[in-house]
């Protein structure tokens, strides 16, 4: 059993020690943060890695811009190529740690008709939310009522976690550029996905 | 064993700071920014926070010890270029760097590995606010004009000069030293800091770049000091370092929710 354990460790400091020293100075895949989705499993951020990430904080009981960020975000999404799409996760993750629940969270995914599995809805601890906002350069602060004020921001990152881009969301939405960026970072990271993969998935 | 070793050198650290903290409130508090729209107070928890900011020699002791904060090996995610570029080495103060000075050019991360190492956390920004209120008497000094103009010379000293060591400024109604006159100081919440221009209105398509209420209002326009550092404090990014920034540790008085 010992011996099982120790051997365990070494093979995840074998297959990870590597990968780890690749990563940029810059990726948001240095931060430590546990993520709980919708659906109930726990992930850590890092293990987003490989993939375009669009992702932004926000919170299920937002009742002003956060609907209009919803589906700025799907807007985006779809107006993206199939290929980029296939490289592209979007992160949405709730900065009220306390009542979006996985139950809850559930309830928001179906309010916007978010069903896609490339859509990762989920919560994080006060201090991953925190710590996540810094990086991302999202400014928020909690309220009495337990509403949020936060800057809705979504940020771009490659597939190595490096953010690329970001855009304030107004009215209109994203800008041209930012959407190109999406795509042309989204479909970089399909393709090296792709290569990664020795045989190709029937399609 | 191995494992042995850094419990009992981080119980030491935590033991050592924990003795020179200094404990606060509780204390309902008039912030100088409104907590929320028709609300004028906040209730801050009692606490204890260091009587110094952090030393150079203090935060090279960390940094042997947590080699992941080297200016040279920590990632570029959690300080950017001129983290710690005072000092003549990695690892060395060298002779521009003074023991006793506070450290500056840390970042927001490092500040806070440096505090949880120590047995703490960076205060709130209410934390900060409630302990730098005070003057060598007053728990709550702010009306008095001279608190004011003190810390208005401070802003209006010239860039360029060594800083002192800490503790050389008198200690205040708590016993807490150099909140004022120093350094700015990092707090932990310090990005929930967002102050908006007076001309903002209702039609402004800027609102949009916060979701809710938006931006914090003053309610003590007059508190020059204090706006200026909420000013400084919520134009930073986690990863700055400033030639002036550096922070204290906090925490929690055991036992008080």
């Amino acid at each position: 059993m010992k011996m099982r354990v120790i051997l365990v460790c070494l093979c995840m400091i074998w297959t990870t020690a590597p990968r780890a020293a690749e990563l940029p100075g810059d990726s948001l895949y240095r931060l430590d943060i546990s993520l709980q989705t919708a659906d109930g499993t726990t992930r850590m951020l890092s293990s987003l890695r490989g993939q375009a990430l669009l992702v932004t904080l926000f919170y299920s009981q937002c009742s002003s811009v956060c609907p209009l960020l919803t589906a700025q975000l799907q807007d985006i999404d779809r107006k993206l190529t199939p290929q980029a799409r296939r490289g592209v996760t979007v992160l949405m993750v709730s900065l009220d740690a306390t009542r979006d629940t996985p139950a809850a969270l559930r309830a928001f995914k179906d309010e916007h008709r978010i069903d896609d599995p490339r859509w990762i809805v989920a919560r994080a601890d006060a201090t991953g939310v925190r710590l996540l906002a810094a990086a991302l350069g999202i400014r928020y602060r909690e309220l009495p009522d337990h509403t949020f004020d936060h800057s809705s921001v979504v940020t771009l990152a490659d597939s190595d976690g490096v953010i690329r881009a970001s855009s304030t969301l107004g009215l209109r939405g994203a800008d041209a550029s930012f959407l190109q960026t999406v795509r042309s970072i989204g479909e970089a990271a399909a393709a090296t996905r792709l290569g990664d993969e020795r045989l190709p998935r029937p399609q | 064993m191995f494992l042995f070793v850094p419990v009992a050198v981080m119980a030491l650290a935590a033991s050592a700071a924990a003795g020179d903290r200094i404990p606060v409130g509780p204390a309902d508090f008039t912030p100088v920014l409104a907590p929320a729209p028709k609300q004028t107070q906040v209730h801050v928890a009692a606490f204890l926070v260091d009587r110094t900011p952090v030393t150079n020699a203090q935060f090279l002791a960390f940094v042997r010890t947590h080699p992941a904060w080297r200016r040279d090996q920590v990632p570029s995610l959690f300080a950017d270029g001129e983290y710690l570029s005072h000092w003549e080495a990695a690892d060395e103060l060298g002779r521009s760097a003074r023991a006793q000075q506070p450290v500056t050019r840390v970042s927001w991360y490092a500040a806070r590995a440096y505090c949880a190492a120590a047995g703490g956390r960076l205060p709130g920004w209410y934390e900060w606010e409630v302990a730098s209120a005070a003057n060598q008497t007053l728990a709550d000094a702010r009306s008095s004009p001279v608190w004011r103009a003190r810390i208005l010379d401070w802003y209006a000293q010239p860039g360029g000069q060594p800083l002192p060591p800490v503790g050389s400024q008198p200690a205040n109604f708590y016993g807490i030293q150099d909140l004022q006159g120093l350094i700015w100081e990092w707090v932990e919440d310090f990005s929930s800091l967002m102050v908006s221009g007076d001309s903002r209105t209702q039609g402004d398509p800027d609102k949009l770049a916060y979701c809710g209420a938006g931006a914090l209002s003053a309610q003590d326009r007059e508190n020059y000091p204090t706006l200026m550092r909420i000013a400084y404090l919520s134009a930073l990014e986690a990863r700055q370092t400033g030639r002036l920034l550096g922070f204290r540790c906090a925490s929690d008085v055991e036992g008080v929710p």
